[in-house]
């Protein structure tokens, strides 16, 4: 067996995820792990698959591809090896959230991403809300790994300093917090 | 991953509902620093905070940066003074006061509670000395808070401490006159003291506590009204307006989250310090800043204003609500824990205070179904001290009959009189003089002796 990732793009409607499962199980593919989301009207899945060593890459790509333009879907297909072990998994790392909040515009999640780059955190997931608190407002929700020999507070302040400039209100608070206010959890 | 609404949430209660933790406070048992010599009591006390308390602040401030939870307050609380100094007079009691005051600011907190004494059944050595040294006490120090329990449920009121802390009252004013009584805002009667209130200016550390342990009193009254106020929105948006069942279930909910936060902070703070965590205090305490106030919360209810008829049942459901949400979010409930109403410290009910809808005979109705008690009045600063006895009395029995903590705060502001205003600073805020009830207690006051502990069945 060799694992792969296989990356779906496309205009998003009814019935995808039937045919690239169907696809994907006509090929004897196990399904190991699955992400889906939709943004506006575009489609983006990736699978993380068993697939057998009979089967190549290409031959897999050219059947999901045939089976999503016969059902008429508009998907583009892209297969690669999967990598072993999350970024996170190979660092002792602590989960932060931080948040920019303001008028928005060019440059600023490039600004924000550009501190989280220079101190090796990784982006695990980013969301924008936009209108939130008002018309051309932004929201963006970083939730982010930091490894633990960063400095927080140094961290922290650099975050801040970046967003001053662009007039945005920043706050940067550990995981912990949300989960303990919203959710119930066991022990 | 997060839900916009989670992330959402939590930033609004941070950023514009006064969400915060309001106090951390680090009980210190003193017992094992007693001694016949008072400079040696002292080294002991001032080694002993400043071994567990150095570093306090500072972590209760890095683990504040790491939830975006600002610790507000950072004290400490000590064993009953009277107790553990009980060898010494008021002189040296004086001095131990003083010691306590440099220790907290060493420690950079802003209060130190237990200059206390438990009196509820009669007065030990240390007691009498402590209480007889309460005015010159507290108008030599800044941060030193004080606290007399007078009474409790199962010995009754000690009546000739009540008549001695109306005097006692009146005293401390007289000795901080140049600062409107200020000397008054550290001390407190109670009813039924409870052993581990992290707040002041009642906390101390009971002797059936830890010889260390870490309290937090939690916050947010500006959290439970916008959280009614949404609720009562949405509701009339939806074509679905909300009755107060639901309104006790937004309060409940909400303070299931305030108390969460204080839990897991409180929690951190022990961890770190190597202290155990001793109890989350769901109290609901205000602060005179817009929009942090309990006083507020009777008009998201519909009251126009703190003290109109209704006061009292949305009091008693709100008092009941924070408890249920608080209790399912933390085993480990302790202190005062219910709705805080501090006069000069709510900007809502200081104004209702002003403008004579609340008098003194409603906030005393108030207190039967809240914590804790007549908090932070100016009166009169020509009360008599058997007025003020008799106020205390009367809300010791309140306590007293309904098996809770009351106590009273008294500020008569010397010089001032019934319209006047007066102000602490701070946290403590302002407050417009309210009058007294009228009626002479000094012949009741003069009977002395004890009021017996109530019957504890034939409930009715």
């Amino acid at each position: 067996m060799q694992k792969l990732s296989i990356s779906f793009l496309g205009k998003d409607g009814p019935g995808i995820v039937a045919t690239v499962s169907q696809g994907l199980s006509d090929n004897k593919c196990n399904i190991l792990q699955v992400t889906q989301t939709i943004l506006g009207a575009e489609f983006a899945a990736i699978f993380i698959v068993d697939v057998p060593d009979d089967i190549t890459k290409d031959f897999l790509q050219q059947r999901l591809e045939d089976s999503l333009r016969s059902e008429g879907h508009d998907i583009s297909v892209l297969i690669r090896q999967a990598s072993e072990g999350a970024w996170s998994s190979k660092r002792p790392c602590q989960p932060y959230v931080v948040t920019t909040d303001g008028q928005d515009g060019p440059g600023l999640i490039s600004t924000m991403a550009r501190v989280f780059a220079r101190h090796n955190v990784n982006i695990e997931n980013l969301k924008a809300v936009l209108g939130h608190g008002g018309e051309n407002h932004a929201l963006f929700v970083f939730e982010v790994e930091v490894p633990e020999d960063q400095d927080i507070g140094r961290l922290n302040r650099e975050i801040h300093s970046a967003a001053r400039p662009l007039n945005l209100s920043v706050s940067m608070q550990h995981r912990d917090i949300f989960e303990a206010m919203h959710r119930i959890t066991d022990f | 991953m997060l839900s916009e609404r989670e992330v959402i949430s939590t930033l609004d209660m941070v950023r514009n509902e006064h969400l915060d933790v309001r106090t951390v406070t680090l009980g210190i048992s003193l017992f094992d620093c007693v001694s016949h010599d008072v400079e040696l009591f002292i080294g002991n006390v001032r080694a002993k905070i400043n071994h567990y308390a150095s570093n306090l602040v500072t972590t209760c401030n890095e683990i504040g940066e790491k939830y975006g939870i600002p610790v507000v307050n950072k004290r400490i609380s000590v064993s009953p003074i009277a107790a553990v100094a009980a060898p010494f007079g008021p002189k040296d009691m004086v001095r131990i006061c003083q010691a306590l005051d440099e220790a907290a600011v060493e420690a950079k907190v802003d209060f130190i509670g237990g200059y206390s004494a438990l009196v509820e059944k009669g007065f030990a050595r240390g007691d009498t000395a402590l209480i007889e040294s309460i005015p010159e006490a507290l108008a030599s120090t800044q941060r030193v808070c004080s606290s007399i329990n007078v009474a409790s449920s199962k010995a009754g009121i000690n009546m000739d401490a009540v008549a001695l802390m109306g005097r006692q009252i009146l005293a401390t004013a007289a000795a901080t006159a140049d600062k409107g009584g200020f000397g008054c805002t550290k001390l407190v009667v109670f009813a039924n003291i409870p052993q581990d209130v992290p707040f002041m200016a009642g906390a101390y550390l009971g002797i059936g506590e830890p010889d260390v342990v870490i309290n937090v009193g939690v916050s947010g009254p500006g959290v439970v009204k916008k959280a009614i106020d949404r609720a009562l929105e949405k509701g009339r948006q939806i074509g679905r307006p909300l009755n107060l069942l639901d309104v006790a279930e937004v309060i409940k909910k909400t303070a299931y989250k305030v108390t969460r936060v204080g839990e897991m902070i409180g929690n951190e703070v022990a961890a770190r310090l190597g202290i155990p965590f001793g109890v989350a205090d769901l109290s609901l305490a205000p602060t005179p800043a817009v929009g942090d106030s309990v006083g507020e919360i009777f008009q998201s209810c519909g009251l126009s204003v703190m003290g109109a008829p209704g006061s009292t049942a949305v009091l008693a459901m709100l008092n009941d609500a924070v408890k249920k949400g608080g209790s399912f979010a933390s085993s480990s409930v302790g202190g005062l824990s219910g709705a805080f109403i501090p006069v000069s410290e709510d900007s809502s009910i200081e104004a209702a205070a002003t403008s004579g809808f609340l008098s003194m005979e409603k906030l005393e109705a108030l207190t039967s179904v809240c914590s804790v008690g007549l908090d932070m009045i100016a009166i009169p600063g020509d009360t008599p001290a058997a007025a003020i006895s008799g106020i205390i009395a009367d809300e010791m029995a309140i306590g007293m009959i309904n098996h809770k903590t009351t106590a009273v705060r008294l500020i008569p502001v010397p010089g001032k009189g019934v319209g006047e205003k007066v102000s602490f600073g701070g946290l403590l805020g302002e407050a417009t003089i309210i009058p007294v009830p009228r009626g002479d207690s000094s012949a009741f006051i003069g009977l002395g002796g004890r009021i017996p502990a109530p019957i504890h069945s034939l409930k009715n």
